[in-house]
């Protein structure tokens, strides 16, 4: 009984010190706890429209419609939404004057790390004509750049929120498969939508132009098996997307602008992760290897187990 | 040093490196966070908001530990890592309150105590923000009901921890088994085998007297005694009222990824197990039930020899089979260590190993093959080297450095039955040794 009352009175007060340093603990701290979601913030981007069938360039993320209407990620259907979905032709006479003021020039794009978690460190540079983007109504812009993984690479969506907490992006979102345990063979593709803060009346006074640095964290899923023992996947060039907000008459707009590269090729070449993969090879050796292995450790025990227990049986019933 | 000054700088310890933590979280690039934690905080936070906890993918706990972190959301993020180092202390207190009911001597319950809070690895744990230290204070605290006789408090938290980690499910028949009816009368304390020094065995016959084959006929004639039947009938309520009332809130999405997930998980990433690259060259085609039963054969086998030999002896039983268990799981993690680091104080006044030199062998051994495993695992992880085939050699080493292990903690325990064999008089009131319990 005694125990039990010092078990109790010992419960008590370790539960209360914990309770004092917490309490206490909780007010010398004083961030705030973020508690928005990496993608599933309420979206206040320019128009306050209420309408159900929001466009997909009004809505926060300008590929969540994508998702909405079709299964997987395939370049074919993506540029369909693009081309469809996308541009409805309301900006024109901005989009015409944007694409004047605004070219792109030079695009970097590398893999910076080894193994499995990598950084995908890209770099954008536009030309602008400062003295026509004064004439234009815009109120603020952001770039969107769409990443679209392909099979076996993913971003994870909480290392993004992590990122996002820190500022590092304006905004970001993973779609599509964010299954982050799944090999390849068993996984669809994904993409990643990243906003990134511009403010094209600052840039305008910069000689070099308009600078856009993204360095966006991505992982390996386990390959296919391969004879060579490695396998190569190749990253296509991202799209590059600005959207605007612009002072018309009786509210503000947004308008999507989509960045091509006219033609201006990567600076370094096509990114291609290499990545190891089990070796077909190994298949039959590694199971029969595997299970003698574990055949051996369960006699060693069980036997090991038998002998000393009836051996310390023995040697009990000889003391009493 | 005293229990209590030993319990307060280990909670000093772990306010400091929770505190540290939350410091390196937010200043360097690599977090002191477990990512576990972030997913049981995003889970307690959609639990708090009305939604289902299942929402946060790769949630794969009870909802009432999203329950337990809710207080993330209100009080302060670090909530939840303050409560499992809580526990991590509970249980350093229950190894001392079950070594002292078992009579070991004040230095040795000290020295063992130590092993617990003063491993690097069960201290990090807790301060990471890893809820394994919950499950091994219920455990502890489980074997403290029935030392007092607590049947139905054991039942019940019995229950309860195998709803909220599947995993204690292999304690079910060594605990039916040492409810014993000359040992354990319902209702009334149990008589408990005190310490006498190591390299003896206690004074009492134990209640397998007779040879274990006897001894489990009789267990198996004598099954269903009331302590039995009560321990089965509340600890089988509880975890299908707890079941059934998460499935009611959560339905499939719960079912699937609170339990179904952990008894049919194959896992083709790289893990200490040597089934994970068998897996992954075999993952483009599903397995038979043939090879599924294969490698389910070992575990069983083992788990049926070690709850037979040892069975009587609970925490050592306890131990072997965890040990055993994490051994030969499909997929072994890091934070797995801990179930059995939490039960190795319970057995070491029992053991006759010398730390000079077997001891030390056995520590270096198991900490070195899990650093050789490491050494690879962090060349292919890290470097993008091939290196599948070592890492695989350097699982199955690892496998044998588990198995040497723990063939010398059974060569050198000494065998002792956690209860005594009650006396019995011609009265049936009369019941010599043993005391009521509430």
């Amino acid at each position: 009984m005694e125990s039990w009352q010092h078990v109790q009175v010992h419960i008590c007060r370790i539960l209360g010190i914990q309770l004092i340093f917490l309490v206490g603990f909780g007010f010398c701290m004083s961030s705030s706890f973020v508690s928005c979601e990496v993608g599933r913030c309420t979206s206040n981007v320019g128009s306050t429209n209420q309408s159900l069938n929001i466009p997909p360039y009004f809505e926060k993320y300008i590929t969540k419609s994508y998702f909405d209407k079709y299964d997987s990620l395939l370049d074919s259907d993506f540029l369909d939404f693009i081309s469809h979905e996308l541009f409805p032709g309301s900006c024109e006479l901005l989009l015409d004057n944007l694409n004047l003021v605004l070219r792109l020039s030079v695009q970097q794009r590398s893999l910076i790390g080894d193994g499995s978690h990598r950084h995908l460190s890209s770099s954008f540079r536009f030309n602008i004509q400062s003295e026509l983007i004064a004439e234009l109504p815009i109120h603020f812009c952001e770039a969107i750049i769409i990443e679209k993984l392909p099979y076996g690479i993913f971003a994870d969506p909480f290392e993004l929120q992590h990122l996002l907490q820190r500022g590092v992006f304006m905004d970001a979102a993973v779609f599509g498969d964010t299954n982050l345990e799944l090999p390849s063979v068993h996984s669809n593709r994904s993409l990643v939508e990243v906003h990134m803060d511009v403010d094209l009346n600052t840039f305008s006074r910069h000689k070099d132009g308009l600078e856009i640095n993204i360095d966006l964290p991505l992982h390996i899923r386990y390959p296919p098996l391969e004879e060579s023992g490695y396998s190569s996947i190749e990253l296509g060039a991202p799209d590059l997307f600005m959207r605007c907000s612009i002072e018309a008459k009786s509210h503000n707009q947004s308008c999507l602008l989509m960045l091509k590269d006219n033609g201006v090729a990567l600076g370094n070449g096509p990114v291609v992760w290499r990545v190891p993969s089990g070796i077909k090879a190994h298949a039959r050796a590694v199971s029969i290897v595997t299970f003698i292995s574990a055949i051996l450790s369960t006699l060693s025990i069980v036997l090991t187990s038998v002998y000393y227990s009836s051996t310390k049986l023995c040697k009990n019933l000889k003391q009493s | 040093m005293d229990v209590r000054s030993l319990l307060l700088f280990s909670a000093l310890l772990r306010v400091l490196l929770i505190i540290y933590g939350e410091w390196q979280d937010a200043h360097m690039e690599v977090r002191y966070t477990d990512v576990d934690y972030l997913v049981f905080s995003d889970a307690a936070s959609l639990m708090a908001s009305g939604k289902s906890p299942y929402q946060r993918s790769t949630y794969r706990y009870s909802p009432l530990l999203a329950f337990l972190l809710v207080p993330n959301s209100i009080i302060h993020p670090s909530w939840g890592k303050f409560l499992f180092s809580a526990s991590d202390l509970l249980v350093g207190l229950f190894i001392h309150t079950i070594l002292e009911l078992r009579k070991v001597p004040e230095n040795l319950c000290t020295c063992a105590l130590m092993v617990w809070l003063f491993n690097p690895f069960t201290f990090s744990i807790g301060t990471r923000g890893n809820c394994e230290p919950i499950v091994c204070a219920m455990i502890l605290w489980i074997i403290i009901c029935l030392m007092n006789g607590k049947v139905l408090q054991a039942a019940f938290w019995y229950g309860l921890v195998v709803h909220f980690r599947i995993y204690p499910i292999i304690y079910s028949i060594p605990i039916i088994l040492v409810l014993d009816p000359h040992c354990f009368q319902y209702g009334l304390k149990p008589a408990l085998s005190s310490w006498v020094g190591q390299g003896n065995s206690t004074q009492s016959i134990p209640s397998t007297a007779v040879p274990d084959s006897c001894g489990i006929w009789i267990a198996w004639t004598s099954m269903f005694t009331r302590a039995r039947i009560m321990f089965g009938l509340i600890s089988g309520a509880v975890f299908f009222a707890f079941t059934g009332l998460f499935f009611y809130l959560y339905r499939w999405e719960f079912l699937h990824e609170a339990l179904l997930y952990h008894l049919t998980r194959t896992d083709p990433r790289h893990n200490f197990s040597i089934y994970f690259y068998h897996i992954y060259l075999h993952y483009e085609h599903e397995f038979s039930v043939v090879e599924r039963l294969i490698s389910f054969l070992p575990q069983f086998l083992i788990q049926l020899v070690l709850i037979i030999c040892f069975a009587q002896d609970l925490p050592f039983c306890f131990f072997a089979q965890t040990v055993a268990f994490v051994a030969f799981n499909k997929v072994i993690t890091a934070q797995y260590f801990v179930w059995f680091f939490c039960l190795l104080p319970l057995i070491l006044p029992w053991s006759n190993m010398k730390l000079k030199w077997t001891g030390l062998s056995c520590i270096l051994l198991w900490m070195g093959a899990q650093t050789h495993w490491l050494m690879w695992g962090y060349l292919l992880e890290f470097k993008g080297k091939n290196v599948f085939l070592e890492l695989w050699i350097a699982s199955i080493l690892f496998l044998a450095a588990n198995t040497f292990v723990l063939i010398k903690i059974i060569r050198y325990h000494t065998f002792s039955p956690l209860f005594q064999r009650l006396e019995f008089s011609s009265s049936d009131n009369d019941l010599g040794e043993g005391k009521k319990s509430n």
